[in-house]
């Protein structure tokens, strides 16, 4: 009851949901035996930072693109032929559609 | 289903719940323990006693629970509890002691996948919902390290699941047709044992990454970050990282085993146990943890030891190319193992 099925995989939602339930009670009970107390509006609850200073928010903060550093750092030789193909221009990109479409195309006639 | 089958389903769903979150938690602490002390061993010093663990999470209890100034403290505490929650949940749907999965139909391979997703997601929500420009360096780390080891292990699986269509397998993707279909039997000449070999090898690869351990463990590098995205986690919610760290390695070893080494030791007629009996469970669970072990050995242990941490760049790359390619090889040595061996006339 309730199972998805797909033909090759299935899950039942329900199941899953009556055991995150439980294990989220239990952990929940666990986890109340620590200590939740700590001293607020102290030293204590600053930013750990090595003993740099502390600037303001905007300047301290981490960009999201840094994400992909270690793909495009990487993967460079991919990105910087990537990079030059990506021209800015529409004329260029509908080139591009048309030709990968030709070759599913000619993949499918063969 | 009726009233009786339905209870019996939510008390079977209940029970196995406290069975697995009890034996993950034990187990999990453990193995770490042994991990440890043989890492130790391995460099030279004596190590922490195996109960070492234990001792630490009854410490982290103890501490104070900092929530620091710039933390979104609702997901800052959530988080940590959830991360170990959904791992815990993963116990259920997998062959545990040499015994079927507590809920063989409710969940397959792929669902495995997706909750596996869990922990590392909920350390990268941590570290961003942390307020620290250390823990968002290493909230990042973690994203790209889950996007470069998902590519190889996806190919692993396909792999697998490949094989035992081939077979004629039906529910490839269930645990039970997994466990009860050991792909070494499957094995038509030398060119498939390759492959799996080299699938086997290549899990064993992406399983630290998994877990955040040397030399994947860029998203923490303690001398680089400060323990990145834990960096301002303390007390009880430490505590739960840390748990959900032990139940992973649990989890990811006891995936290991049920795609590559499901045999069961009773099960050997030299050995002339009764299958069936009680002893013979025993005989079972004794030698799923032994491999449980021998897993997380070479898997954890041996690797951690042996090669020092490496940068993201380089933990993207090893990944996409040299690992991806490596189980491509085996994929492909997998479908042509069956080919040769019948152009030959061998089969």
């Amino acid at each position: 009851m309730f199972t998805i099925e797909t033909g090759s995989g299935f899950w039942n939602p329900i199941i899953w949901a009556i055991s995150i339930a439980i294990a989220f009670l239990l952990i929940y009970v666990i986890r109340s035996i620590g200590k939740k107390e700590y001293k607020k509006d102290t030293e204590q609850v600053k930013s750990f930072l090595s003993g740099n200073p502390e600037y303001e928010k905007e300047k301290m903060h981490v960009k999201a693109s840094n994400l992909y550093w270690g793909f495009t750092t990487s993967l460079k030789g991919l990105y910087n032929l990537l990079r030059k193909m990506h021209t800015g221009n529409t004329s260029d990109y509908v080139l591009w559609f048309v030709i990968i479409l030709a070759i599913f195309f000619l993949i499918e006639v063969i | 289903m009726n009233l009786v089958e339905t209870s019996e389903t939510v008390l079977r769903i209940v029970l196995g719940t406290i069975g697995v979150t009890i034996f993950g938690i034990i187990f999990g602490l453990f193995y770490k323990g042994i991990d440890r002390k043989i890492s130790a061993h391995m460099q030279g010093r004596i190590g922490p006693p195996i109960i070492q663990p234990f001792r630490d999470i009854r410490k982290l209890f103890t501490k104070e629970n900092i929530v620091p100034e710039n933390a979104i403290p609702w997901i800052f505490n959530l988080i940590p509890l959830l991360g170990l929650v959904a791992t815990i949940t993963i116990l259920i749907y997998l062959p545990i002691g040499g015994f079927q999965p507590i809920i063989s139909w409710g969940g397959d391979l792929i669902l495995i996948l997706y909750l596996l997703i869990f922990p590392s997601l909920a350390l990268a929500i941590g570290g961003f919902s942390s307020g620290s420009p250390y823990a968002v360096v290493g909230a990042q780390r973690e994203m790209a390290t889950m996007i470069a080891y998902e590519f190889p292990l996806a190919i692993i699986i396909i792999s697998l699941a490949w094989k035992l269509t081939q077979v004629g397998g039906e529910n490839v993707f269930a645990l039970s047709t997994i466990a009860s279909t050991p792909i070494w039997n499957n094995v038509t000449g030398p060119l498939g044992f390759i492959g799996f070999a080299i699938l086997l090898f290549v899990l064993i690869i992406v399983t630290p990454a998994e877990l955040s351990k040397i030399p994947f463990d860029a998203p923490e590098a303690e001398t680089e970050i400060a323990g990145g995205l834990l960096v301002e986690y303390s007390g009880r919610n430490l505590a739960m990282f840390y748990l959900t760290d032990c139940v992973k390695t649990v989890v990811m070893a006891s995936i290991i085993v049920v795609l590559f080494i499901p045999y069961n030791i009773s099960t050997l007629p030299i050995l002339g146990i009764q299958s069936g009996s009680y002893f013979a469970y025993a005989m079972d669970a004794i030698f799923y943890l032994i491999k449980l072990f021998i897993v997380i050995l070479f898997s954890v242990t041996l690797i951690r030891v042996a090669i020092a941490r490496l940068k993201i760049d380089q933990i993207v790359y090893t990944y996409w190319i040299p690992l991806t390619l490596l189980s491509l090889v085996g994929l492909i040595c997998i479908m042509w193992d069956g080919f040769i061996m019948n152009a030959l006339g061998l089969v």
